[in-house]
């Protein structure tokens, strides 16, 4: 129980709700049950796309693709099933599996040719956007299972149903870098790639495997979020890019690798789009949003380099792009 | 004198090099011309087209050259779009609300770049985080504030210089006078880069910010200068930017960051830091623009236009990554001892 409060997203959290309470009883709107299923269906979706760039941030890397990636997954889905009438769960299986394959792709570029991160996955999650828009025309998939419909506006009450997957996909991130040899393999390389290499552990590996696991979620978010719009769009994703990062590092995830707080994440998931909702229920300007955001990330990381105060040396927190062996010259 | 003749060696090369680089560059650009033309008709070389082109690569190469700034220091700025949607926004609301004269608008945007960058140099220098994230969040915060403050309305500005500067013609009709702009901010980056001892300075920390700073580089100061010339080109490019649009608006710069990125990086501004070269940032703009709209008049359907964009930008690097390979066994040669396996310092 001590940890739980230590944690760093907990006052975030606590702040949240007291800050809900008191705008449940000043404003109507806020509190209602159909406000609260709004939050939780942006919450479900926004943790989904942290958790995508989370698994790499743990290995001391980063991925631009997910809003890529996702678009691609999402015209897939939609094709698949719209088009080419293949059953709902074919088609979202298919459409899974290719956004773990674009992640594989990505992976497998960056461990091979040892490069950063952040300037493959810029180029090509710019070519999977452009695949996207290319193989639809820039033309929306209208025809939209009913299946992921009720998954992304049903609701029981509050509980809105994308929560089940959300939260399944929390547990199943955080379990796995808890208790998998895999997962501990991961945080090692992140957490140090002198000691990880020592012991053995191939940092390619873990590249390739975080960024394939990265795609796969990006892919199941694309999905969640198609019932959401009701509309398999190519621009799905084209938002992403600031979210991803910032619900994990809200959520406490060292951008020097070797952390994995899923749970972080879920709750930094809830705290900014309870920000959202809430700037948008006291009609500020949805701009106020994104300053919020950039602003958020920014208290999150300092708080995170405060509270870790002297930990270890930072493998990106100076010089993000200096790969292995670049050092002479 | 084995120090100086290796240096003038090392000198050598690097001009060698980044002329290889550049000449490659030359060699694509010929290659896309010819093919566009062949494919597409003469209305590619036409001077309408070649006028829109150098439009855009003007504006473009600069973009590449606020980026290649703080690259060089083996840092990144992601906010080159978001200080560019402040500008725009500003220039703008001074031009056609407040009825400012240019000659006191042009600097107050470049003022306001400067002080933009500054304080996200200030901010990394600060915390000690890393030029990515500070970047990001800063990217954010301008052009969310960019938006909030014009609640997304347009200027429509009606400077007769400025639109003579974006939409006239220089010497002749193929060429708009932005590409004057251009060339002017490379010359001085190269004069930066190579004839001065703050350029130097940059490239060393960029190289190797251990060593430049055991050697006696104030290295606050060299990171603060690269965000404050890359707040300034961001300014500049803003500017150039409203000057052929002329009906601005605070979503301007919000898809700078690709191109800002592939002109750099296919101009052979090394990812890693420490290594520049301004005619390559130049070329790689004008590739990169002869490409979009050659594509266009071969009547690539627009929504395709976004693919070779990032298909460039990966060829870029991974041709870039393949000659450094190549290269590095014969630069670093260790001369005895075990090949040990490198790790970040």
């Amino acid at each position: 129980m001590r940890r739980l409060f230590s944690t760093q997203w907990a006052p975030l959290l606590a702040a949240t709700v007291l800050a809900g309470i008191v705008l449940g009883f000043a404003t109507k709107q806020f509190g209602t049950a159909f406000n609260i299923y709004t939050i939780l269906q942006t919450s479900a979706i926004y943790a989904a796309i942290g958790l995508a760039q989370m698994v790499v941030l743990a290995v001391a890397d980063m991925s631009l693709a997910v809003g890529g990636i996702a678009g691609l997954v999402t015209i897939a889905v939609g094709g698949l099933y719209g088009v080419q009438h293949w059953p709902i769960g074919a088609a979202i299986l298919a459409g899974v599996a290719l956004g773990l394959a674009c992640g594989l792709v990505n992976g497998l570029i960056i461990a091979g040719m040892d490069l950063s991160g952040f300037i493959v996955t810029l180029a090509t999650g710019t070519a999977f956007t452009g695949i996207a828009y290319g193989a639809t025309s820039s033309i929306p998939y209208s025809n939209i299972p009913s299946v992921l419909v009720s998954l992304g506006q049903g609701r029981v009450s509050f509980f809105s149903y994308l929560l089940v997957p959300a939260i399944a996909m929390t547990v199943a991130v955080g379990a796995g870098f808890r208790w998998l040899p895999i997962g501990r393999a991961l945080l090692a390389v992140g957490g140090s790639r002198e000691a990880a290499l020592l012991s053995g552990i191939s940092r390619e590996r873990a590249i390739i495997v975080a960024h394939a696991l990265s795609g796969l979620l990006a892919g199941i978010a694309a999905v969640m979020y198609i019932g959401v719009l009701e509309s398999a769009t190519p621009a799905t994703g084209s938002e992403w890019l600031i979210i991803s990062f910032a619900v994990p590092i809200i959520g406490g995830t060292a951008l020097v690798g070797g952390e994995a707080p899923a749970a972080g994440c879920f709750v930094a998931a809830i705290v900014l789009a309870a920000i959202n909702d809430v700037l948008i229920v006291l009609n500020v300007n949805t701009e106020a949003v994104q300053m919020a955001e950039g602003l958020l990330i920014f208290a999150a990381v300092i708080s995170g380099k405060l509270g870790q105060s002297v930990g270890r040396p930072s493998l990106i927190g100076k010089k993000p792009l200096r790969t292995a062996g670049s050092g002479g010259a | 004198m084995r120090g100086v003749i290796g240096r003038s060696l090392g000198r050598l090369r690097d001009v060698l090099g980044s002329q290889t680089s550049a000449l490659g560059l030359v060699l694509l650009i010929a290659l896309a011309w010819t093919a566009f033309t062949t494919i597409g008709g003469s209305g590619f070389l036409g001077s309408f087209n070649l006028y829109s082109i150098g439009q855009l690569a003007a504006r473009d190469a600069v973009l590449g050259m606020a980026q290649a700034m703080l690259v060089v220091v083996a840092r990144m700025n992601l906010a080159v779009g978001g200080i560019g949607a402040v500008c725009t926004s500003l220039l703008g609301y001074l031009l056609v609300v407040a009825g400012a004269p240019l000659w006191l608008a042009l600097p107050l945007v470049g003022v306001v770049g400067v002080l933009a960058a500054l304080l996200m140099g200030f901010a990394e220098l600060l915390t000690g985080l890393s030029s990515f994230v500070v970047t990001l969040a800063f990217l954010s915060v301008y052009s969310g504030g960019a938006l909030l403050a014009t609640g997304g309305r347009q200027f429509q500005i009606t400077s007769p210089a400025l639109t003579k500067l974006g939409n006239g013609t220089l010497l002749s009709p193929a060429i708009c006078p932005l590409v004057a702009v251009a060339v002017a901010c490379g010359v001085l980056c190269w004069l930066l880069y190579f004839r001065n001892s703050l350029g130097w300075k940059m490239l060393a920390v960029g190289a190797n910010e251990r060593a430049a700073r055991a050697s006696g580089v104030n290295l606050a100061r060299v990171v603060l200068a690269a965000y404050a010339l890359s707040g300034l080109l961001s300014a500049v490019a803003a500017i150039m930017n409203a000057s052929y649009e002329l009906n601005v608006n605070a979503g301007f710069g919000s898809d700078w960051l690709l191109p800002s990125f592939i002109a750099a990086v296919l101009g052979g501004v090394a990812l890693t830091g420490g290594e520049v070269s301004v005619a390559g940032i130049l070329l790689a703009a004008l590739f990169y623009d002869s490409l979009q709209s050659g594509l266009t008049i071969i009547n690539v359907p627009s929504y395709w236009i976004e693919l070779p964009q990032g298909l460039v930008l990966l060829a870029a690097v991974l041709l870039d990554q393949a000659r450094r390979r190549r290269a590095r066994p014969r630069e670093v040669a260790p001369p005895a001892g075990p090949a040990t396996v490198a790790v970040p310092s």
